[in-house]
């Protein structure tokens, strides 16, 4: 025997007896230190091995490419643990239960004489000892050894194994038919108890898992506990989970048993994967019909219905840490846009207080009489601080559309109404334009706020007479488009080069031939984009070179009833 | 004798700047820093008109406009540096009259201080000189409103609000026209002004402000004042 299967051995004992029960494996050395000659016996155990290899010899680097030393070895383990205890135990069992037979007819036949009865049922208790203590086995052996012993030392003819009376014949027959029924009946008891004893101890570790998982923050750490805790609490091998919605695998240290790629198939079909020649089990982690990624075990002796259970464990504590995580997650977003919020606020606050002086004070200033040098430098200032505000509008509410806290509140809104509350407020800068009008009169209301569509318009009249010469007519026009109101205002300008088209509702975008001549920060636009896209329509440009610009925008018409 | 005007706001340099124009303009001028020296103020001063700033330390404005609002009827114009319509209809229900937003020109201040110091004379031509019903009663040349014989009190501008509507005599008034005969002619355009306006007046003369039964609405067009059949 090898000396470091040996030391192995030793190792193993104090470990895990349970999962060495069952093998019964011989392994032989030969030739060579790096030559291992295995020869196997298989009992119903270690199927990988078995298939593998039974009934050929194979070299221990030939075995190399198939299993990991690391796990050959711990194969080697169990098996040679396995072999010395189960052939030895079963022939001491065996030998001890016709011994037990044989002290019985002793006692009866030497010491205290009794009738043939008297013996018999006292057998028969034995047998049944034997039977629940050890096995079916060790109790045919005891029965048969105890109708030769009752028919030998008690039925005459005593001293030979023949019967004179047919009666005897009966009584032996009912002798031996009681003794194995009986035995049948308690071995089948005490299977059923050490199956009870295994469903209970899944129940135990099923239970310590799940406190386990109960215990983890996050989903990466309940992963890792999954993989840590099965192998700890259900004794097994290894162990690997696959994270559908992250792709992560984590594995315990036996890389290769289960390949990624089976966990992912499993993960994805749903469909569990139990190869118990391979001695490996895969099964899909899914709450609810929605997969969230596989278990795979190595070394499984689980029963399916614990299995099921463990999955279904593990797919509780995932969805529970993925809650845990998004909660906060969430709450991490909240309290980000309330500091946000609160920061916009006070900006505006400490922004716009100064300003208000400044113009409170110009604009009482230019109410009096002054020289034309004056006049003068008082309008810069009353402008440059309206320009001033206005850019501080600007960039909050770019900054309000950034952090989606632009809530516009929808109503039914004509059209026609929104134009024309933005033309009597743009009259100032209209003045010398011919404005041509095109609104159906039929035109449904839009379902708008009614000051943020009062706002896209006049940054559209802005652009169209910023961008166009002085006294050019603009045509503003709307119409319904399915569920859509589709409102254009149109110049007659320059127009926009087409690469620039598509750059000019980017943020602080200026065209470059006004960059020089138009004041603005280059923000307009964006908001403008911003605002109709919080109302779940869209905005846009059409134009040519030479040929003028039309920038639409489509918004939701009203669908309900208009009630008063 | 020239107008009293209270400007409360924390801000001492916005403070500076209007007492310096409003005391060109001819208006006499004192201060509050804080909503609680406003309510002070609001006693021992006994002021016009007052401009009331939004965002304050402690007692905010909106606290302050409504702790006023219980026991005077004096004009309030908000000024503020928010420019929400949510927040311009939460004054307006808290009992503002008016409300402007930071930054704004001298003139166009000048204007909202005249349109809510200003009153419509009492006695206009053909203009009736009270209203009776069984449980309404309104005396125009005392400014009294008593409902189911119990006095009402109603602040300037819904006293004018009603008075006109009840001038038309059952005809309907355009929004436009209510708003430039109650607050002025710069007005026209405020029809949440009117809305939560009609509101306030509703809760105080209506049995049922939710089933008015006087102050009717007229879809698209503005508001008519229903006079009974039995009256």
């Amino acid at each position: 025997m090898p000396e470091v299967v040996q030391e192995d051995l030793c190792a193993l004992r104090s470990k895990s007896p349970r999962d060495c029960r069952s093998n019964t494996v011989r392994v032989v050395r030969s030739g060579n230190q790096n030559d291992f000659v295995f020869k196997l016996r298989v009992q119903h155990s270690v199927p990988a091995l078995s298939k593998r290899m039974h009934p050929h010899r194979t070299s221990a680097s030939g075995l190399d490419g198939r299993l990991t030393r690391r796990l050959r070895w711990a194969r080697l383990r169990y098996i040679e643990y396995g072999t010395v205890s189960r052939t030895l135990q079963a022939a001491i069992r065996l030998v001890s239960s016709v011994a037990l037979v044989g002290a019985i007819i002793f006692v009866y036949y030497r010491v205290v004489p009794a009738n043939s009865v008297t013996v018999a049922l006292t057998l028969v208790l034995a047998i049944l000892g034997v039977a629940a203590r050890w096995g079916y086995a060790e109790s045919i052996a005891a029965s048969i050894a105890g109708m030769l012993g009752l028919d030998y030392f008690f039925l005459p003819p005593i001293g030979k194994l023949t019967i004179s009376d047919p009666e005897n014949w009966v009584a032996l027959a009912a002798f031996l038919v009681t003794a194995v029924t009986a035995s049948e009946l308690s071995v089948r008891a005490r299977h059923r108890a050490a199956e009870t004893i295994a469903r209970r101890q899944e129940v135990e570790r099923l239970y310590a898992l799940g406190q386990t998982l109960l215990l983890s923050g996050s989903v990466r750490s309940a992963a890792r506990d999954i993989v840590n805790s099965i192998i700890r609490t259900f004794e097994m091998p290894g162990a690997v989970f696959f994270n559908q919605l992250t792709g992560e695998f984590f594995r315990s240290d036996v890389r290769g048993s289960i390949s990624d790629e089976q966990l992912r198939r499993v993960a994805e079909t749903g469909e569990p994967l139990i190869d118990a020649h391979a001695q490996i089990a895969i099964v899909p982690i899914r709450l609810g019909g929605q997969s969230s990624g596989s278990l795979g075990f190595v070394g499984c002796t689980l029963s399916e219905a614990a299995l099921n259970a463990l999955a279904y464990l593990v797919a509780i504590g995932i969805e529970r840490a993925k809650t845990i995580e998004e909660t906060n997650k969430a709450e991490a977003a909240r309290q980000s846009e309330v500091l946000k919020a609160t920061l916009l606020d006070a900006l505006a606050h400490d922004l716009k207080t100064p300003l208000t002086s400044i113009k409170g004070a110009v604009t009482h200033l230019l109410a009096k009489p002054h020289d034309a040098e004056e006049l003068e430098l008082l309008t810069i200032a009353n402008e440059e601080a309206d320009r001033l505000n206005r850019l501080v509008v600007e960039v909050l509410e770019m900054a309000r559309i950034d952090a989606s806290k632009l809530h516009p509140d929808r109503a039914p809104h004509s059209i026609m109404d929104i134009i024309q509350a933005t033309l009597k407020e743009q009259e100032e800068s209209l003045k010398g334009r011919k404005i041509e009008l095109h609104v159906p009169p039929a035109l449904p209301a839009a379902d708008v706020d009614f000051d943020f569509i009062q706002q896209v318009l006049k940054q559209l009249l802005d652009n169209a007479t910023n961008y166009s010469l002085p006294g050019a007519p603009l045509t503003i026009s709307a119409q319904a488009e399915g569920e859509r109101i589709v409102v254009s205002v149109a110049d007659e300008g320059k127009g926009i080069p087409v690469d620039e088209q598509a750059r000019i509702f980017d943020k602080f975008y200026r065209g470059r031939a006004w960059r020089e001549k138009v004041l603005g920060t280059g923000l307009g636009l964006s908001i403008a984009k911003g605002i109709v896209e919080a109302h779940g329509g869209k905005i846009w440009v059409t134009s040519a070179p030479g040929e003028g610009s039309v920038f639409s925008f489509a918004v939701p018409a009203f669908k309900g009833e208009l009630v008063s | 004798m020239s107008a009293k005007i209270l400007v409360v706001d924390d801000e001492p340099q916005i403070r500076r700047m209007m007492r310096a124009t409003l005391s060109s303009n001819g208006y006499q001028v004192d201060e509050a820093k804080t909503g609680e020296e406003a309510l002070e103020k609001l006693r021992s001063y006994q002021p016009d008109l007052v401009l009331l700033d939004l965002n304050m330390p402690g007692m905010g404005g909106i606290e302050a406009c409504r702790a006023m609002r219980e026991g005077s009827d004096v004009p309030i114009i908000i000024l503020t540096v928010r420019n929400a319509e949510k927040e311009k209809v939460e004054a307006l229900d808290a009992g503002a009259d008016d409300y402007v937003s930071k930054p704004f020109g001298m003139q166009e201040l000048m204007a909202r201080i005249r349109a809510a110091l200003r009153r419509i004379p009492g006695a206009t031509e053909g203009a009736p000189h009270s209203f009776a019903s069984d449980d309404l009663e309104i005396d125009f040349d005392g400014r009294r409103v008593r409902v189911n014989d119990k006095s009402v009190r109603l602040t300037p501008k819904e006293f004018d609000l009603l008075r006109h509507l009840v001038a038309h005599g059952g005809k309907p008034v355009p929004h436009r026209e209510l708003l430039q005969a109650v607050w002025g002619p710069d007005y026209g355009d405020e029809t949440d002004y009117l809305r939560v306006f009609i509101n306030h007046l509703r809760k105080k003369i209506e049995p049922d402000p939710s089933r008015p039964k006087y102050v009717l609405t007229e879809p698209w067009v503005g508001y008519r004042f229903h006079i009974p059949e039995d009256s």
